[in-house]
């Protein structure tokens, strides 16, 4: 089985280990292996929004080298901002040579552990971006390929209307990240159809759901939630499809605080695109860690298991 | 040994502010055969250059170094003041302090101390230069013209009435451009078709007019005063010489082909004449939506015909024509629907463009005038109108701002609300600039009397909700977010260079910027020349215009061509390349590497001879040659030896 670098991040590790789990699974249904990487640390996290244009970039630039250093040019990630914070990390090293030079000074002077040094006994080489950075659905589209995909599906989600959600930090900024038009994208529409769901098509799949406000202006995050929910709900959405961890939990977990805020707001399930992958690739219901969800997805999942039940 | 004297210029403060002018002069003065050296705070006004011309009589010199700003500039001033006083003109030369000191430093002492080495080099080039003659080569008094906008259309009479022959070429079956297509002008709404086609009529009618349309300019060769222009005339497959314009044909073809005059609102068939008023009034065939073409059967139109005009074996033409000058008026397009993302990328129906609404507004148009939206034809109640759409926005779109949008989005919304009295425009604006006369006026008349809505911000998103557009927006003066359920949206897009300009640029070997547009030769005093000399410049194809500026502009391009075709010779820098015949061994690299065509190869002798009057003295072949036999009259590789060694701070 092909063995793909990579890089899981905190929030997999805790929070959202069912997205981490069924992804794993996913990937091996379509017949690669997602290899975690050793000894990684955290990404940095906020460089996006952070003025510091140096220091921050380093844990990245860390994570980045030591893939390099283990022999592999590809490292996939799945939270949108661990993808976020390593590929325009990867921009700045490969269009910035002052930044290259100041990361590579400051990763030069850490102490490495004894072993590592041992293993790679190779001159030290500065890290110039050689690793290319890939979206779990990015590697979905332009490896294993969505029509490849659609071949493999052994439960299609027929019936199904899916509403896709971007978010905010998978697409841009345009230049640096490059993965789709953040204005007019279709990567996961492209996904759904994969899957054989239908698109649910809405104004706002690629409005902010509130990100960090969720911790300092709870009721912000609650505001915007809501706006999008009830808008891909009134286009007659089933559920929502989303791959960010922030975003899930925005939208998955306050929904009780919408329904405390806005009468009348009717609870939609929300997914992770590698829960419903695994699900059309064979996977087992009780895998995918549902029990982490907030809102009851086994109106849903049901559906899907009849469905294929019916063919 | 030759006297020199040598001038440093204050400018002001510009130099004086960074560099020691005192000092350079002292210390240039110490240099051998430097008889007279000074420092003058303006050597460019009058007395300045009357200083110059006075130290030439009395201390007798026989050369002269300016030192102050590029030599751009000035360089042609104070050569023309020294030949008043007596010097060749070639003998004058000026040290650059100001561009490439001065301006770009700002340690005093260093600064100082290159300004020194600067001018000492042009001091050693000057001690070596030859007196020169001006070389002087005719010029053929005619003009090309190409593009038949309002702004070629107004170049082209211009010339033509001061009695000159011109040339105007257009691409389009007819001339008119955009303007054609707009409905009424700002700010006094002037219907666009009566004040533009009168002068189509006049263009067409001109003794001294060749019009050239469906064609194109495909080759440009020569220089200044005298160019050859290969130009092809596109297969039109009617023979426009005994064509009538009775339209039967147009009748009678049964293809349907969107209108791109219409924005796509109508059609026409694959035989046409792109709007009634064209000039000249004569069909052509579209081969790629004719029937005939296509099938090989059909050809209704070569049966109507009853005088023969439709020839379906007709082919591409190419003619070739002398002229001495050209302006280019290639004009301008707006940003594709398409590229606007987050305004529904072209496929929300009831999203137009500005001169889409123009059509829908044009008693001519489409609708006759009527405003119906492309949905389903209904008359829209509630229209937003987006301004910046593409515009001032360098991270997604153009960073240019397009100047023409603030007063045709008001004009459109007042006009709507003419047509449509219970109807509400909202016009969605980053700046309201109304800079222009009765411009301002025309604004507040439509703030204040016409029931617009003004709304203070960017537009973020544009989408398709049943029936209705919707659009998000920021009204940045109350801070709040706003949601208008529109009936029809009206984007007023970005102003860009036509795609055929970069082909265009090319051919003619001018200079466009960053953004595309045309490059004027100085932003503020040549802005209707290109770099190029015998290129002029009009209209939007420089950078957005409206029509007022692009008449002027036309106008100030055709005084221009009139000036030059008002001299008996030209006369051109004698500083070009000269090729030492017993030295050249024939291996005719040079004339590979020559990049004006200026040189041939002599078969009679067995070398390569330069022509003086395409010769722009680059220096390409000099670097070339592999013998030495080329030299560059005036910077021989003795002289640049000599300027590096005292740049280096040595002698």
């Amino acid at each position: 089985m092909v063995k793909v670098a990579y890089y899981p991040g905190c929030a997999l590790k805790d929070r959202s280990s069912h997205l981490d789990a069924s992804a794993r699974d996913a990937a091996e249904r379509l017949g690669f292996q997602l290899d975690e990487l050793e000894s990684w640390t955290c990404c940095g996290a906020v460089p996006p929004v952070s003025r510091e244009r140096v220091m921050n970039l380093v844990a990245s630039s860390r994570i980045l080298k030591n893939t390099r250093d283990s022999g592999r040019d590809l490292l996939v990630t799945i939270c949108d901002f661990c993808y976020n914070t390593l590929k325009r990390t990867n921009h700045r090293i490969r269009k910035d040579e002052i930044t290259r030079r100041r990361i590579n000074t400051y990763l030069a002077q850490e102490k490495p552990e004894r072993d590592y040094i041992e293993e790679t006994a190779s001159p030290w080489t500065d890290y110039a971006g050689e690793v290319r950075v890939m979206h779990l659905m990015e590697y979905l589209r332009d490896v294993t390929g969505y029509d490849e995909m659609r071949k493999r599906l052994s439960r299609p989600l027929e019936g199904l209307k899916l509403a896709p959600y971007y978010g905010c930090v998978m697409l841009r900024p345009e230049n640096e990240i490059g993965l789709d038009d953040p204005e007019d994208p279709s990567i996961i529409e492209g996904f759904i159809e994969a899957l054989g769901a239908r698109v649910v098509n809405y104004p706002y799949r690629t409005e902010c759901c509130g990100s960090y406000l969720s911790v300092s202006d709870p009721d912000v995050s609650t505001r915007l939630s809501y706006k999008i929910l009830s808008s891909a709900a009134g286009k007659g959405a089933d559920a929502v499809i989303l791959s960010c961890p922030l975003c899930f939990h925005n939208l998955d977990s306050r929904q009780e605080a919408i329904s405390r805020v806005f009468p009348g707001f009717k609870p939609i399930p929300v997914f992770y695109f590698t829960q419903l992958l695994s699900l059309a690739m064979g996977g087992d219901r009780d895998r995918q860690g549902f029990s982490r969800h907030h809102v009851d997805v086994s109106g849903v999942v049901d559906s899907i298991f009849a469905e294929k039940e019916r063919q | 040994m030759k006297r020199i004297g040598v001038f440093v210029c204050h400018c002001g403060i510009n130099i004086a502010s960074t560099v020691d002018v005192q000092k350079v002069a002292e210390e240039v003065g110490k240099m051998p055969g430097v008889v007279f050296a000074t420092d003058y705070i303006y050597m460019c006004s009058d007395p300045g250059q009357a200083l110059v011309r006075e130290k030439i009589r009395e201390e007798n010199l026989d050369a002269v170094i300016v030192a102050a700003c590029s030599p751009n500039l000035h360089e042609s001033t104070f050569r023309t003041a020294a030949g008043e006083a007596g010097l060749n003109p070639w003998q004058l030369e000026i040290a650059n302090i100001r561009e490439q000191c001065s301006w770009v430093h700002s340690d005093r002492e260093k600064a100082t101390e290159k300004a020194i080495r600067i001018v000492k080099a042009m001091v050693e080039k000057t001690r070596l230069n030859e007196s020169l003659d001006p070389i002087s080569v005719p010029i053929t008094r005619k003009a090309l013209v190409i593009g038949g906008g309002i702004a070629g259309i107004q170049a082209a009479l211009d010339i033509a009435d001061a009695g000159y022959e011109v040339i105007l070429v257009e691409k389009e079956p007819s001339i008119g451009g955009h303007m054609a297509q707009l409905s009424e002008t700002f700010p006094t709404l002037d219907c666009s078709q009566c004040i533009l086609t009168p002068k189509m009529v006049a263009v067409g009618k001109h003794g001294n007019i060749e019009l050239m349309t469906y064609s194109t300019v495909e080759e440009i060769s020569g220089y200044v005063g005298n160019f050859t222009v290969k130009i092809r005339r596109k297969a039109a497959y009617v023979d426009w010489s005994i064509c009538t314009g009775c339209g039967q044909c147009t009748e009678v073809c049964p293809a349907k082909v969107p209108s791109s005059f219409d924005r796509n609102f109508s059609t026409h068939g694959a035989v046409y004449v792109p709007f009634p008023q064209a000039v000249p009034n004569k069909p052509v065939i579209d081969r790629e939506h004719c029937i005939h073409f296509k099938t090989g059967k059909c050809g209704l139109c070569e049966k109507t015909c009853e005088i023969g005009a439709i020839r379906f074996d007709q082919e591409d033409q190419v003619f070739r024509r002398e002229v001495g000058a050209v302006v280019v008026a290639a004009g301008y397009d707006t940003l594709p629907l398409s590229e606007l993302k987050e305004y529904g990328a072209g496929r929300v129906p009831d999203v137009i463009d500005g001169l889409a609404f123009e059509r829908l507004l044009s008693a001519s148009g489409p609708t006759n005038g009527e405003i119906r939206r492309p949905s389903d034809g209904k008359v829209p109640k509630e229209v937003v109108f987006v301004q910046c759409a593409g515009s001032r926005d360098p991270e997604r779109h153009k960073p240019y701002c397009s100047k023409i949008c603030c007063m045709y989005t008001t004009k459109h919304a007042l006009l709507y609300r003419h047509r449509v009295h219970d109807g509400q425009p909202y016009i969605f604006y980053i700046d309201i600039r109304t800079g222009g006369k009765g411009y301002e006026e025309f604004y507040h008349r439509a703030e204040e009397d016409e029931g617009i809505i003004y709304l203070r911000g960017k537009v973020a998103k544009i989408f398709r909700d049943g029936a209705e557009t919707v659009v998000w927006g920021t009204d940045t003066l109350t801070g709040k977010n706003v949601e208008i359920r529109a009936d029809l949206v009206v984007l007023a897009t970005a102003v860009i260079p036509r795609k055929s300009t970069a082909r265009l640029v090319r051919k003619l070997h001018i200079q466009a910027g960053p953004n595309g547009f045309l490059a004027e030769a100085h932003p503020k005093l040549r802005p209707v020349e290109s770099i190029n000399s015998g290129f002029y410049l009009a209209g939007a194809a420089q950078g957005p215009k409206d029509i007022p500026e692009s008449v002027a502009q036309a106008g100030g391009a055709a005084c221009k061509v009139i000036s030059l075709f008002s001299r008996n010779r030209l006369e051109q820098d004698p500083a070009v390349a000269w090729v030492d015949e017993d030295l050249c061994g024939g291996c005719r690299i040079c004339i590979s590497v020559c990049p004006y065509d200026a040189r041939k190869f002599d078969e009679e002798k067995g070398i390569a001879v330069v022509n003086e009057a395409l010769c722009e003295g680059c220096g390409s072949c000099v670097a070339a040659c592999a013998c030495g036999a080329t030299q560059q009259k005036n910077l021989t590789d003795v002289q640049i030896k000599n300027m590096i060694t005292a740049s280096l701070g040595g002698k």
